[in-house]
């Protein structure tokens, strides 16, 4: 079993609020509870193929995917349910609870986060953390923390084995 | 009553008396006044535009991501405002950080209008108040300062009275920062755009006065082009480089080098937007400029660090903190030039030149500040004459030698604390291991994805100097770092207008792409090049100014010609235009303002509202600050924002903490009134945002293709901009937009290529009701089709109304 909950040096400081180190295992658990997940995955799986094929391996367990940058590009002819959206715009609409989300049904309760520019990603996960009540769940290869659960900082390597572990948990 | 005028006068009663009227307070808006087309709000206060920004505001919310959740202005605190919590003063984060945003926003305004009101008072003391702005074949010389404050300045003395009300302005709403006032987020973000539109006064007062005083180019497509690039720079020649944004001292220290017959003797260059001006520098004639280009800021340490200038001088804006601390190790003295940027110099601006040479030349002292802009003139080519051949005796080595470079790359233990701390993730651990195995492929590669701010340096528990290693391994790549960048050429002028108008109101030129700002770039400046020229083949006019010019001139083609090469610099779809440095923005906004007094014939004068109301709802423009980094460029972006252009920035961006976005799936945000009859009239969502970031530029593209839509397109216009829409999203996204069906009002607004194609989407995916016989729209679309249609955001000039 992989533990990604070692880690947790700050990039640069936020707040006092700070995400609560997990593992794969719990990451997957709670996603596989809540009512409306929705993954967003970032341009930095365009190629990177292991990246990219466990993005499209958590897709397939279900999740819809907001594509971001053009994440959308590796989701093409892989049979997911996946949409583009641009990420800034997506952090204010998940912030409105009138949002109907990219289907059209409703919004979301839960957010995942994987292959994000972390200090790009930090400053979205910062204005969810503060105006929001959604929980977020980073799973990248950094501590991400204004999520509300995040891996730790781990090696490349290391990353694939969590998301392996994370995607058996699914 | 008599009135009296400016001038000189004589008393007939007592002699060898001459009275000099220099100013008269009041006399330029007097006159103004006298003309009758003064418009509601001259010289607007904070509040002046409240209801404007306000509506601004409704439909594009402002989306705020903190930076830091606390605040620490007071001694209440520290607050932690987590959560959107209040901090002891009662301020919640939201309001905290639009504060916050307002901060930097003046900050970048101060920065502009500083150097205009120090730009203005020099060139005043040289050339006179009477001295002409002649900024080329216009009437309109000033748009933002007669839009904004009424006065339609003729001289340089003009301009002192936009530049004071701009101070004015700017401390009213600094003041606003303190604690214990404003709790309200939305009046901090219409503060913030009441300092952006000032910012564009302030920018557009400092580039009239050097244009008019300095020999730059006015209006001129064929400014002459100027070498740009690291691999340029002739290491043999004694260099002078120079650092900043203020041309005052340069100019100078040129005119002393043609005197003294040094030109061909100094190496001059220059980074960052005294570079850009340098090369504008008496260019208005032709010719080809004397100094080079080295680039953008993201070359600053990199230059510095390669040890091949002999002298440095810093003037203000853009210039790193320590320039001091890493010349001195290469003994290169420095020279500050402006009460910005003093370093704890001492102040030699009253010293003979030889003193101060023979100090600086035998190491005595690393540096001086000289704010006697022609005392620098003198010391700083000889000072350079002197230092180089002592630095070339001393052998100063500034690089690690071939041997060296290995051995430091296999010192890299691989723990990534370098990573860690790069702002833009770069893989210095694998590019350390390939290249202590002799590759340097990868150190070469990642040199352009540098910005070299050295916070790698500072991390590396070996001591293993990075940022070094990465320059050394890389120079190959950075001697063939030679391009070439036009001048820049100043304003759009009237006539140009008159020709081009027409085409961006009805959109059948699809877009202004205004290529801005700073090179925090996300994935290296190569981003940069390639969006430009599929802009530029896609028949958009691709604008740029500051550090993204230098950068479009970087790259080449298979034939070896840079994009400025390539394409004309007319104000015409399919042109790349520089307009200038950092100041010279002011004329990208200008450009909007002359189309609506010059093609649209309205009043600009004091009537601010109404001219942002018309760019907004007609002029396809959009800015993109793909690297921006500086308090100036969020400036720049909200006085774009407060006239109705709305911005994209790179993924850094963000850390500007706030944005402002719309929401498309709320339809009672995207209507507009018709001015003939008052009546609502939908409209696409679009621009969709005011200030937004992108990711990569391959979701931008698509996205400036969209917010170039505007209500007033006709049909070819909308068609071409849809064409463009679809086309990109296909092929940067791999996918048809989900939403193009929305900016469809009737069958001819389709792609002509692909209308049946899309008709049968319509009627299939979304219910339209199509006329197969006549390839006619029978029903579907939210809005309709109407080319003389007024819209406005304004009920009171609608017919009736007033």
């Amino acid at each position: 079993m992989v533990d990604t909950t070692k880690n947790t040096l700050v990039y640069t400081t936020w707040g006092r609020k700070t995400a609560k180190p997990v593992n794969p295992n719990v990451a997957a658990k709670m996603i596989s509870k809540a009512k409306r997940p929705l993954l967003v995955i970032g341009t930095e799986v365009v190629g990177n193929e292991q990246l990219t094929e466990k993005a499209i391996a958590i897709a397939k367990k279900g999740l819809p995917v907001a594509a971001t940058g053009h994440s959308i590009t590796v989701f093409k002819g892989m049979d997911v349910n996946a949409k583009y959206i641009n990420v800034h715009a997506l952090a204010h609409y998940l912030g409105d609870k009138n949002w109907k989300g990219l289907d059209g049904q409703d919004t979301y309760d839960m957010i995942v986060f994987l292959g994000h520019k972390k200090y790009y990603l930090d400053q979205v996960l910062s204005g969810l953390k503060n105006f929001t009540d959604l929980k977020t769940i980073a799973i990248e290869r950094h501590f991400m923390q204004n999520a509300t659960l995040s891996f730790g900082n781990l090696k490349p390597e290391v990353h694939i084995e969590a998301l392996n572990e994370f995607i058996e948990n699914l | 009553m008599s009135k009296i005028s400016t001038g000189h006068f004589s008393i007939e009663d007592l002699e060898n008396v001459q009275i000099t009227i220099g100013k008269i307070v009041g006399a330029i808006e007097e006159k103004v006044a006298e003309e009758g087309d003064m418009g509601p709000t001259p010289k607007p206060s904070v509040s002046s535009l409240r209801d404007w920004d306000y509506q601004l505001l409704s439909r594009y919310q402002p989306v705020y991501t903190p930076v830091c959740d606390q605040c620490c202005y007071c001694t209440f605190g520290k607050c932690d405002l987590g959560g959107n919590k209040e901090g002891a003063c009662g301020i919640n984060l939201a309001a905290q950080q639009s504060r916050e945003f307002l901060l930097r926003v003046i900050t970048g305004a101060a920065a502009h209008s500083g150097h205009g009101r120090h730009l203005l008072h020099y060139l005043i003391e040289r050339h006179g108040r009477d001295h002409p702005i002649d900024v080329g074949p216009s009437n309109l010389l000033a748009p933002n300062v007669q839009m904004v404050t009424g006065i339609k300045p003729k001289t340089l003395g003009d301009l002192e009275a936009a530049i004071e009300y701009v101070e004015e302005q700017l401390t009213q709403l600094l003041a606003t920062i303190h604690v214990g006032q404003e709790g309200a987020a939305m009046d901090f973000e219409s503060k913030a755009m009441h300092g952006g539109m000032l910012d564009h006064v302030g920018m557009e007062i400092s580039d009239l006065a050097q244009i008019s005083c300095l020999g730059m180019p006015k209006s001129d497509p064929e400014a002459p082009l100027a070498e740009i690039g690291m691999g340029c720079i002739d290491a043999t020649k004694p260099m002078l480089l120079v650092i900043g944004h203020n041309v005052a001292g340069v100019a100078n220290m040129i005119d002393y080098m043609h005197e003294n017959d040094l030109s061909d003797k100094i190496e001059l260059g220059g980074l960052c937007c005294t570079a850009i001006d340098t090369v504008r520098y008496q260019m208005d004639k032709g010719g080809k400029p004397y100094a080079k280009v080295v680039g953008s800021l993201a070359k600053e340490l990199k230059m510095i660090r390669s040890g091949i200038p002999d002298v440095i001088v810093v003037d203000e804006q853009c210039v790193r903190a320590d320039v001091l601390d890493e010349a001195k190790r290469l003994s290169i003295p420095v020279i500050t030039t402006n009460e910005k940027i003093m370093y704890g110099l001492r102040n030699r601006s009253k010293d003979k030149a030889d003193s101060i040479i023979e100090d600086l030349a035998s190491g005595k002292e690393d540096g001086a500040l000289i704010l006697d802009l022609n005392l620098l003139g003198e010391v700083a080519p000889r000072l350079v004459l002197k230092v180089a051949p002592l630095r070339k005796e001393k052998g100063i080595k500034a690089f690690p030698t071939d041997e060296e470079l290995i051995a430091l790359a296999a010192s890299c233990v691989q723990c990534g604390a370098c990573e860690f701390v790069c702002p833009n993730d770069l893989g210095i651990m694998a590019a350390m291991k390939a290249c202590a195995e002799g590759d340097l492929t990868k150190f070469e590669i990642l040199h352009d994805y540098c910005i070299a701010c050295g916070r790698c340096d500072q991390e590396c528990p070996k001591d293993i100097p990075v940022l070094n290693v990465i320059e050394k391994a890389s120079q190959k790549v950075i001697s063939q770092e030679k391009g070439m960048m036009r001048s820049g050429r100043g304003q759009i002028s009237d006539p140009e207008i008159r020709q081009e108008g027409v085409n961006l109101v009805m959109g059948t030129t699809p877009g202004i792409i205004a290529l801005v700002g700073c090179s925090n770039y996300p994935a290296g400046t190569k981003d940069l090049y390639t969006l430009a020229e599929e802009m530029l083949k896609r028949h958009y006019i691709v604008v740029s100014s500051g550090c993204s010019a230098m950068d479009l001139g970087m790259y080449k083609d298979e034939e070896g010609k840079t994009l400025y090469e390539r394409y004309p610099a007319k104000f015409l779809g399919g042109n790349l235009i520089n307009v200038g440095s950092c100041v010279s923005n002011a004329h990208i906004t200008g450009t909007a303002i002359k189309v609506a007094a010059i093609f649209a014939q309205r009043n600009i004068t004091g009537n601010y509202e109404e001219i942002a109301d018309y760019v907004m709802n007609r002029i396809g423009a959009v800015g993109v600050a793909w690297g921006a980094y500086s308090q100036k460029a969020s400036s720049i972006a909200t006085g774009c924002n407060r006239l109705g252009i709305p911005v994209v920035v790179g993924p850094h961006g963000s850390k500007y903490r706030r944005a402002l976005i719309g929401k498309p799936y709320e339809e009672e945000h995207w209507k507009l009134y018709d001015a003939r009859n008052g009546e609502t009239l939908p409209i696409p969502a679009s621009p969709e945002f005011l200030l937004t970031t992108a990711e990569t530029i391959e979701e931008l593209m698509p996205m400036l293709a969209k917010n170039c839509i505007r209500p007033s397109d006709n049909n070819m216009g909308r068609m071409i901009k849809l064409t463009h829409y679809i086309e990109l999203s296909q092929k940067y996204l791999g996918q048809m937009p989900e939403d193009w069906h929305n900016f469809v009002r009737t069958e001819t607004d389709l792609p002509l290529a692909k209308r049946e194609e899309l008709l049968k989407i319509l009627e299939k995916d979304h219910g339209w009701e199509i006329d197969w016989k006549r390839k006619k729209i029978l029903s579907g679309p939210k809005m309709k089709s109407d080319v003389s249609a007024q819209p406005t955001n304004l009920k009171r000039l609608c017919k009736g109304e007033c």
